[in-house]
């Protein structure tokens, strides 16, 4: 059978590798370059992307260098110490224990739950979001009936609930709990668009050509919305940061003893602390608004370079 | 033995309805029809928007699922809910879109678009399967500097010829072309169509040919069914349909095709006035109480109309 | 319509039985029994164990979610033991005081949203849209909590324009006085809530406005001299006024859940902050009722949604 093609053809194997030379220098360019070429020519964006890179692995490698027990242990003698001296660069709190120190350890654990978290939700409501909107039919109707009680649940209170049943738990389990509750939001943008997609021909043509469901949905669908992708979990990260820092700053989030933004912010429900003593929480919260606005900005970068180049 | 014999297909659609939704009727898209295709021959199914000729194809390809009726192929029966997992049967009955954009994967490389039947069906090396796709680029008259680019950057006509290319990829027995040409313009269409058939000469291919444009259908086809409202109305050869055509649903689809003699306008005008005329007149000879045709009735040997039974 | 409602009024029941399960489910998993606390502590084990006898705790579970069941719908939420009060009375008191600050905060959201949308799609590209798209991206960016601690430093403690804690004043007298300190005890909390919760309103109205000023109707209408006035009053606000109208429903899942921080933040009586009481006491009978009940507002406010979009939106009422 393979024999027919060669006879209506003059291309024979002598070709093969002058021909692909040629057609590899009139190839496009790539998803890459045209978001590499959004961000040098947006230097806010280039900006933010450097300064939230910087500051993870900044975070990520100090914090090894911090024994936290130590850290945390009370220190009477420098109850409340002022900022900018030489021992405390952005001074002390209530027990004496050093705010900058404090500041690293909680920004890693902070961000490393946001990073899981915004890994697990994303994956799960792609996931579902890309099943439901493909298969449609009943397989649609059942997720959608699920997605629909998530979303009438009352989600912090069940988490706070949860986390005070649940005699021991750490970052793991937190990080998980949270993913259980954070994944819906995806989910809907992803089975619109995929709704939309699985409609078009391309998807039709695959399954003639013998390509099986899942492959569609994986290799066909999904290279097809990956801007979506890629603008929304950026987005989610910025907003998953909130998650757990909100819950912690209520009290609910890592255990005692282990610090993060949350539980620093935390240090402003005293009255005396968020006036005299504001070193304790202000820096906590700025460093978290200003990594929420800097991620933030990186996906509206990656939306503007998607749009264009779909353009 | 014909290649494809389709026997009392239907596909029908459920309306769902009522407060418990429940069925409360059905669209009847196809509603049992039988037609057989040979060997290396073009088989036209013309007729009208909605009348169901693009379901029969989808159904055949296995894009959509027959209610009742059989398909066979070379003789042997295909059994309908597994006739997407029938390798032999899907690598041998393959499909070309109407609308080349949307049938072609817009985040993949033209490589990838062609190679995806091959890589389904064939074992091939990687160099092998770049070869053979260069060879059907040869076929369909691309040049080679196509394969690393993306279907966004080809013409409408050079995007028809690539969904060729892959149709063509396993050397298929079978091609169902909807509408091939319907949304290209008119020169380039001239190209399309007779480069299907130069492609049908060498490879020895039959065609389903699903158009509503009894023009191109006269260039292509040898046998030609007429549909309506999911039924067969007239079956026969080129020159049957043309020349003495029997139902009053193919004259008037005859007498649409625009007249390019300016002088015979006004009798042209005359005549499709008179077969409309007729057309709604006689309704009710040519179809039953609810709209449907009637079975076809032998009136030649080749030629088959819908008449009443005239027991 | 109505058939779309009732089916949807449907849909609900399911939902409200697996909630009612799942708070009952987390009730049982709670550690301790209601009644270790409420007894007189000197209580010895087995006084107890008689108690949970005659209350049925010993019973089978599903004999427990059914007595359960049977209470909630005779509007008996049990007694909370940290205030000695039924439980019913309690939401009622601390429910006002959330209400209130929730409707405030809607209100101001649209007085907000709905002129900055419309502003901002119709002089789409120029700098007042391009101020209200950097306003957008800093509320949607910033967490929701921070912005209260941070609200509450400058406006509430520096600046000393609001208080900062409870719903009202000691010292108020008077239908006056009572009701002014009410409203200058929730302007910051519902401020800052209106101006973080605009987002979506703000992004809908311009991108429809947008949509519209480029659709042929309007082109059409423009055309035949219609003031541009007329066609943002009659075409464009008209369209988008009944799904602008529906996120009020959705936007009390919203408002619910940053009740809880704004309360936090703001000392303010609420439901939320009754909830992070009880939770610190182990309340139990305060906790389930209050995730039952925010669970059940949350139902009712989708339901009311989706009313409302079906109305608009034919295709989209649930099949």
């Amino acid at each position: 059978m393979a024999a027919k093609i060669p006879e209506v053809t003059q291309i024979s194997e002598s070709d093969l590798v002058r021909l692909t030379q040629e057609a590899r220098q009139e190839a496009t360019p790539t998803f890459g370059k045209i978001i590499w070429r959004e961000f040098k020519n947006n230097r806010l964006a280039l900006t933010s992307l450097v300064l939230v890179i910087t500051f993870i692995l900044f975070v990520i490698i100090a914090a090894l260098f911090i024994n936290t027990p130590k850290m945390m242990t009370t220190n009477i003698m420098d109850y409340y110490s002022k900022p900018f001296n030489k021992n405390f660069i952005l001074g002390a709190d209530s027990g004496g224990r050093s705010i900058a120190k404090q500041l690293i350890v909680g920004s890693r654990n902070s961000i490393c739950i946001a990073i899981g978290l915004t890994v697990i939700s994303s994956t799960w409501g792609i996931c579902w979001g890309m099943i439901s909107g493909y298969f449609g039919g009943k397989v649609d109707l059942v997720m959608q009936r699920v997605y629909d009680f998530m979303m009438i649940l009352p989600m912090l209170m069940t988490i706070i609930v949860i986390v005070t049943i649940i005699p021991t738990y750490n970052s793991v389990t937190l990080t998980l709990i949270l993913s259980v509750f954070y994944w819906m939001g995806t989910s809907r943008l992803i089975r619109s668009r995929v709704l939309a997609e699985s409609q078009k021909d391309y998807v039709a043509a695959s399954k003639t050509s013998g390509t099986s469901n899942w492959k569609i949905i994986f290799r066909e669908i999904m290279p097809n919305i990956s801007s979506l992708i890629i603008v929304d979990t950026t987005l989610s990260f910025a907003e998953n940061i909130g998650v757990e820092t909100g819950l912690s700053y209520l009290g609910f989030g890592l255990p005692l003893g282990t610090p993060s933004l949350g539980t620093l912010i935390a240090n402003a429900n005293d009255p005396e602390n968020i006036t005299t003593y504001w070193w304790t929480w202000l820096p906590a919260a700025l460093e978290i608004i200003i990594l929420c606005l800097a991620i933030s900005y990186i996906g509206q970068a990656f939306r503007h370079a998607t749009n264009a180049s779909q353009q | 033995m014909s290649l494809l014999e389709v026997r009392n297909l239907k596909v029908h659609y459920p309306i769902r309805g009522g407060f418990w939704n429940r069925i409360v009727d059905v669209v009847k898209a196809v509603d049992g029809i039988n037609f057989s295709i040979e060997q290396g021959q073009t088989y036209g199914l013309v007729g009208e928007s909605g009348s169901g000729k693009s379901t029969t194809g989808k159904t055949i390809v296995g894009l959509e699922r027959p209610t009742s009726g059989q398909i066979f192929y070379q003789g042997q029966e295909v059994q309908q809910n597994k006739l997407r997992n029938s390798v032999d049967y899907q690598r041998n009955v393959q499909m070309i879109f109407q609308d080349s954009l949307s049938s072609l994967n817009p985040q993949k490389r033209i490589l990838d678009i062609i190679a995806e039947p091959l890589r389904n069906f064939q074992n091939l090396t990687a160099d092998q399967e770049k070869l053979r796709v260069l060879q059907l680029l040869d076929i369909v008259g691309l040049s080679a500097d196509s394969l690393y680019k993306y279907p966004r950057q080809f013409s409408g006509g050079q995007r028809q010829r690539i969904g060729i290319a892959r149709a063509v990829a396993t050397n298929p027995k079978l091609i169902i072309a909807d509408e091939p040409v319907s949304a290209l313009d008119l020169s380039v269409q001239a190209q399309i169509l007779n480069f299907m058939k130069k492609i049908q000469r060498e490879l020895n291919i039959s065609y389903l040919f699903i158009s509503h444009d009894l023009g191109v259908v006269r260039h292509m086809c040898q046998q030609i069914a007429i549909m309506h409202r999911g039924r067969l109305v007239e079956v026969g050869t080129r020159d049957d349909i043309y020349n003495h055509p029997q139902h009053i649903y193919t004259k008037r689809l005859l007498a649409a095709i625009p007249e390019t003699n300016v002088n015979s306008r006004q009798e042209h005008r005359q005549k499709r006035l008179e077969v409309e005329r007729i057309y709604n007149e006689q309704q009710a000879k040519y179809y039953d109480s609810n709209g449907a045709a009637f079975a076809l009735q032998p009136v030649s040997m080749t030629h088959f109309v819908a008449l009443a039974p005239t027991d | 319509m109505w058939k779309t409602i009732l089916r949807r009024l449907l849909i609900m029941i399911p939902e409200i039985i697996i909630l009612s399960v799942l708070v009952f489910i987390l009730a049982k998993a709670m550690p301790g029994d209601p009644f270790t606390g409420s007894i007189n502590p000197k209580a010895d084990a087995s006084q107890i164990h008689h108690l949970m006898r005659v209350n049925g705790l010993y019973d089978p579970w599903y004999q427990q979610y059914w007595n359960w069941i049977v209470h909630l719908f005779h509007g008996d939420l049990g007694t909370s033991y940290e205030y000695q009060e039924p439980v019913t009375t309690l939401i009622a008191q601390r429910g006002m005081n959330t209400f209130w600050l929730a409707l405030f905060t809607m209100i101001l959201t649209y007085v907000i949203g709905l002129p900055l949308g419309i502003y901002a799609g119709s002089h789409e590209g120029k700098l007042p849209d391009t101020l209200v798209r950097v306003y957008t991206y800093i509320t949607m960016s910033i967490p929701f909590f921070v912005v209260l601690v941070v609200g509450v430093w400058i406006f509430g403690y520096t600046l000393n324009w609001f208080p900062t804690s409870g719903s009202i004043a000691s010292n108020a007298n008077g239908l006056g006085s009572t009701i002014l300190s009410r409203l200058q005890h929730i302007i910051l909390p519902g401020l800052l809530g209106a101006l973080f919760g605009t987002v979506n309103i703000v992004q809908y109205l311009r991108s429809e406005v947008i949509d519209a000023k480029s659709s042929d109707y309007v082109k059409t209408a423009r055309s035949k001299g219609v003031s541009t006035k007329n066609i943002y009053q009659h075409h464009i606000f008209r369209n988008s006024l009944l799904p602008i109208a529906a996120f009020a429903g959705y936007s009390i899942t919203g408002l619910l859940g940053g009740s809880i921080f704004t309360e936090m933040v703001f000392s303010y009586p609420g439901m939320g902050l009754l909830f992070l009481n009880a939770i610190n006491y182990r309340d139990y009978t305060v906790i389930t009722s209050l995730v039952l009940l925010y669970g059940f507002l949350n139902l009712l406010g989708t339901l009311l949604s989706d009313i409302i979009l079906s109305i608009v939106d034919p295709r989209i009422r649930v099949e």
